[in-house]
């Protein structure tokens, strides 16, 4: 035990999860999991499609059991909670998109009340306050009474992320939230789902497949790699290399100062481009989609690219041709490969 | 905040100020309901006879207490139970064509009836055809449907998957219809027609006495959907988020599933399979109540259900004629235009 890491939130140790189907015939997904979240962290759940993201998420919301392992929710073991306990400590986020038509923002963020309510699921003036600040922390004011489905995907997002709010929960768990979002709303998401962990100190475990946000936003990933699961600030996973493990694909690899995956070409021709600035940059990208390799120095070997924006000079054999467009000179030196190797 | 809760009391008034119209509204189609029949009777004569039983011509005291009355009951108890029975199983199950037999209830009321009918019959050589013309068929369609509900908790307290008690619940629809169809095969003209009259379904042949167990059926029914109504909002974002907010999903399922088989196996038992209200009222209130809420959707189907069989049975009289028509034809002539334009909206985006 480190004692400087006294809240762990969520704890796994050696925990298998799968399903079980007879007591000899258990299919495990995903064994030896240990990994834990703190109070107030805000943790993307990362890997490959089938390494079962879902399953694992599933299982720490109670909806399957695990079936090796201890999972403790606020140090005490998930098995001893009641459905109802654990609806008091954990809400939930799943990938269906609800279409309910008729149901106003409101009465969907007030079943987040649910767990809080009389049988009928009465809403008292607490109740209402906490609903009402619920759809206001998500940016949702002046929506109370908009019909959920004629929201768009974004805005259904934090509808949903509202109605885990409203259950007042310790621990929100979501799975790919973002998944059907655009750029910009992939990013407000994540934001909204960071401010939540650090402003009011609620733990939130989200499963992406978009690593740019998550790097930028998370404090810890769960990585689920091929054969074990790593955790840790973005940036240490990183600089230890764990990334490239993510995906089954030898063509992907990690560009740890991109911070994304990029597909491996076969650099068969070198190229040496000379030029400043934004030019420059897109330049070198455009060669390397193209399969050329960019070098510092130039030599026989290389075909040698001069900028001056926005005219771009080969030289090939001694005579110079001019482009206006990076289209055109790609082109052109896709067609100057093709008849040299025929 | 006021403004919010001033929209928020705005958001409940529509649904509730439509409830109020559907209540004036039942009154009077129930009233209109008593004029029509193959005896002429006025209305002040009918006013008379409700208020002032003492002066009014005899005969016309009969048909309206025996009759008129208990058929006009019948209906409203009817349509409301077949809607708040459908409301519930297209909320459960989250499927827009869901109706009150879906589980299989009304097709063992059907079993019960056609063992009855056309079995026992068969077997004593007819003598049980007069007995089987009211209790017998009554007794015979409830054992039915409740064996049915028996087998459903047992299979949804198994299994998880919501869908797959959908598609058993069909299987076992459908399995049952065979064993119907094959008593129908095997059995004599006169048993044929008889059973074949009870599925058309009927209103009228509900007696005063009967009415005192139908009434109870239906209201108890109705109280355990009303006791269920935080479940079924919760059902509306499907099981894993019911659950995820603590809801017990085998107890809910079973209040639901309980509270439908009472209000459609009582009411096949009495008034034989009576079809597409139940699929069609409750898309008819969500739309007129715009709400989700089931707090209020469970008055509304009551009332719109009660309404549409009233409206059913009325047409079913022919008005001017001394024919009638059989009740679920007249349902479904006009539930199936609902349901056609249900589909086609659904195409387009909503799903519930």
């Amino acid at each position: 035990m480190i004692p400087e890491l006294p809240d762990k939130i969520i704890d796994l140790t050696n925990v298998s999860v799968g399903y079980k189907w007879k007591a000899k015939t258990d299919k495990i997904v995903k064994s030896e999991i240990s990994v834990y979240a703190l109070k107030g962290e805000l943790v993307a759940l990362i890997g490959e499609n089938g390494v079962g993201k879902s399953t694992l998420l599933r299982t720490i919301a109670g909806f399957q059991p695990h079936i090796n392992g201890e999972i403790r929710i606020l140090e005490k073991s998930i098995a001893s909670y009641r459905e109802k306990e654990l609806a008091l400590l954990m809400s939930f986020v799943s990938t269906e998109i609800i279409k309910v038509s008729n149901l106003t923002v409101f009465d969907l963020v007030s079943l987040g009340r649910y767990p809080h309510t009389n049988w009928f699921g009465k809403l008292m003036q607490e109740d209402q306050n906490i609903i009402e600040e619920a759809i206001a922390s998500v940016g949702l004011r002046g929506y109370e009474y908009r019909m959920v489905n004629h929201l768009s995907d974004g805005e259904r997002q934090k509808v949903m992320i509202a109605r885990t709010l409203a259950q007042n929960t310790e621990i929100i768990l979501l799975d790919e939230p973002t998944a059907f979002l655009d750029l910009a709303n992939k990013y407000e998401i994540v934001n909204i789902l960071h401010r939540l962990a650090s402003d009011k100190r609620k733990t939130i475990l989200f499963s992406t497949h978009d690593l740019t946000t998550a790097i930028a936003e998370s404090d810890r990933l769960w990585l689920m790699l091929q054969n074990s699961v790593e955790q840790g600030a973005p940036e240490d996973l990183i600089l230890n290399g764990n990334f490239n493990a993510i995906f089954h694909n030898k063509n992907l690899f990690f560009d740890p100062e991109k911070g994304d995956f990029r597909i491996r070409k076969a650099n068969k021709r070198k190229a040496c481009v000379t030029g400043e600035g934004l030019p420059l940059h897109w330049t070198i990208k455009a060669l390397v989609r193209n399969g050329f390799e960019v070098i510092q120095s130039t030599s026989q070997s290389t075909i040698d690219i001069t900028i001056n924006y926005p005219e771009w000079t080969v030289n090939i054999l001694s005579i110079p041709h001019k482009f206006d467009s990076l289209h055109a000179l790609c082109r052109f030196l896709n067609l100057s490969e093709n008849n040299v190797s025929s | 905040m006021t403004e919010i809760k001033t929209n928020q009391s705005h958001n409940n008034t529509h649904a509730l100020r439509v409830l109020l119209l559907l209540s004036l509204l039942l009154p009077l189609f129930f009233l209109f309901d008593l004029l029509i029949g193959s005896y002429y009777i006025s209305i002040g004569e009918i006013v008379k006879a409700i208020f002032h039983a003492e002066n009014t011509d005899s005969q016309i005291m009969l048909i309206i207490n025996q009759f008129r009355i208990p058929k006009a009951i019948t209906a409203i108890l009817a349509g409301a139970a077949l809607s708040v029975a459908g409301l519930q199983m297209q909320t459960v199950f989250r499927n827009p064509l869901a109706g009150p037999d879906i589980l299989g209830v009304s097709s063992g009321a059907s079993l019960g009836v056609a063992l009855l009918v056309l079995g026992t019959g068969g077997l004593l050589g007819g003598t049980m055809v007069s007995v089987a013309s009211s209790w017998g068929i009554v007794a015979a369609a409830w054992i039915g449907s409740g064996l049915i509900l028996l087998l459903i908790i047992m299979i949804s307290s198994r299994i998880k998957e919501i869908m797959i008690i959908l598609v058993l619940g069909i299987l076992i629809s459908s399995a049952i219809l065979s064993v119907v169809n094959i008593l129908q095969y095997f059995s004599n003209e006169s048993m044929l027609k008889s059973f074949v009259i009870w599925t058309m379904g009927s209103l009228g042949s509900v007696t005063n006495i009967q009415l005192g167990v139908l009434i109870p059926s239906v209201l108890f029914g109705i109280i355990i959907a009303f006791f269920s109504s935080k479940f079924l909002d919760a059902f509306l974002l499907g099981e894993n988020y019911a659950r995820s907010m603590g809801m017990n999903i085998y107890f809910a399922r079973m209040m639901v599933f309980i509270s439908t088989a009472i209000l459609a196996g009582s009411i096949t038992a009495f008034c034989g399979p009576i079809g597409f209200i139940g699929i069609a009222v409750p898309h008819i209130a969500r739309i007129s109540l715009q709400t989700a809420k089931h707090t209020l959707l469970i008055p509304g189907t009551i009332l719109i259900g009660a309404l549409m069989m009233l409206v059913s049975d009325i047409i079913s009289q022919l008005p001017g004629s001394e024919r009638t028509l059989p009740v679920n034809s007249v349902t479904a002539l006009l539930g199936i235009p609902i349901v056609i334009w249900i589909i086609i909206r659904n195409k387009n985006s909503d799903r519930l």
